[in-house]
């Protein structure tokens, strides 16, 4: 058997065709038999490219805002924040709004932080030592961490008795977006556009929360006394309940904010 | 490893030479084409041509050889995308070259499941021992024995008599 097996092995034979291209490749592989350095570093390529999604996606996920946080008193600026909580971008709404978020340094900053150094800010200091009417919304997409995003928000406003949080949903902003303004003066140009039709955004854009407030007070016949203003701007966000599932989380800030215009 | 690290033409030629049998051997239990035996042949060389390895002896020499062309074979039938079908000729490329009997024995090598042809061939035709053989394939000594012996069994049931009891 040994023998059979070892003849049968011995038929089989490495052609001199299949040796010499061998040879040849070797040669032009090794460049000569001088470099073959060059080929060790093939393995960079998937590892650049692995880098290369890594940075991509690590970006992607940082740089997605998840929701934002509109500030509106006059100045209407809006920021947006990441699933990280930091805030991505500082976008101003209107000449002040452009103003107020040029001299804010607020980017990659913690949103609590961020809401605190709008707050301490002194043309926002100003203008709420005026009575202006400040609002804060947080625009998401009904997810929970827009629930505590504002409860976070309505405990550093707690404070300040002129100023008003909400919740709104992301598809409201869009069309927020299109006319050039943002969430909150959005809010208050439909609520006003319902008692006067002449109104245009052009208007709305560089009043004074407190004008637009004032504006609405006269054309609904109500008192302009600051109180009733709250109670329209509470009226105004039942309007923005898109999501009847969140009624009820809505509902307890509401009772927060009632609590803060009480005390003032 | 600096560049001196590579062998020399003249010492890469020389194992092609002298291996290259051993090589296409060692391709034909294991592959299924011709053209992955050239792929082999390729890796093998390049292999040996980089390597920094000094040999004690050519015995050493060419177990190393053994060695690196079964892996590199077992590498590329990892591969997803090769067949699990063998023939000899698609193995060889002129398999009419072989004379009948032998190729009667070769397809009987062939038809047996892959962990006999191995030590049917290092045990018969490289005679290596069991311990030998336990070493380059990383096996256990009695494995291979069993191996051995279960290889000589299926064998001589294909082929029957006419030689193949001893």
């Amino acid at each position: 058997m040994k023998d059979k097996l070892r003849e049968a092995f011995d038929q089989v034979r490495a052609d001199e065709e299949m040796k010499n291209r061998t040879m040849v490749l070797l040669s032009q592989k090794t460049k000569g038999y001088t470099r073959w350095r060059a080929q060790n570093y093939r393995w960079l390529v998937p590892a650049m490219l692995c880098m290369l999604f890594l940075f991509a996606g690590g970006k992607w996920l940082y740089f997605t805002p998840m929701l934002e946080i509109s500030i509106d008193i006059n100045p209407s600026i809006e920021l947006g924040v990441n699933r990280f909580d930091r805030i991505i971008s500082v976008k101003g709404y209107n000449r002040d709004g452009e103003k107020l978020s040029d001299s804010l340094n607020v980017k990659y900053m913690n949103y609590t932080e961020a809401v605190n150094e709008v707050l301490q800010n002194e043309t926002i200091v100003a203008l709420l030592g005026e009575d202006e009417i400040m609002t804060i919304g947080v625009i998401g997409t009904g997810e929970a961490k827009s629930m505590t995003v504002l409860s976070n928000i309505e405990s550093c406003t707690a404070g300040e008795k002129n100023a008003y949080c909400y919740y709104a949903n992301a598809q409201e902003t869009e069309a927020a977006h299109e006319m050039g303004l943002s969430c909150g003066k959005y809010r208050a140009f439909t609520e006003l556009r319902a008692l006067d039709p002449n109104v245009t955004a052009e208007e709305i854009r560089n009043m004074t929360m407190r004008e637009i407030r004032n504006r609405i007070d006269e054309l609904s016949g109500e008192g302009g006394n600051g109180t009733d203003a709250a109670d329209s701007s509470a009226d105004e966000e039942n309007t923005c309940r898109e999501n009847p599932g969140r009624k009820n989380a809505q509902d307890g800030h509401h009772g927060k904010r009632h609590k803060h215009r009480h005390s003032g | 490893m600096g560049d001196n690290a590579m062998r020399s033409e003249q010492e890469v030629n020389r194992a092609i030479e002298k291996y290259s049998d051993t090589i296409k051997r060692l391709c034909m239990i294991h592959l299924k084409n011709y053209a992955d035996t050239e792929d082999i042949f390729q890796t093998v060389f390049l292999k040996y041509t980089l390597s920094a390895i000094s040999f004690e002896n050519s015995e050493h020499e060419k177990a190393w050889f053994i060695r690196v062309t079964i892996n590199a074979c077992r590498d590329l039938l990892k591969s997803f995308f090769r067949s699990r079908v063998t023939s000899l000729d698609e193995v060889m490329e002129q398999p009419a070259e072989i004379p009948p009997d032998y190729r009667d024995v070769l397809e009987a090598v062939l038809s047996l499941p892959q962990k006999y042809r191995d030590v049917i061939y290092l045990h018969y035709y490289e005679d290596y021992t069991a311990p030998q053989i336990g070493r380059i394939l990383g096996k256990n000594v009695n494995t291979i024995y069993t191996l051995i012996n279960r290889s000589k069994q299926m064998l001589r049931e294909k082929l029957g008599g006419d030689g193949f009891e001893g």
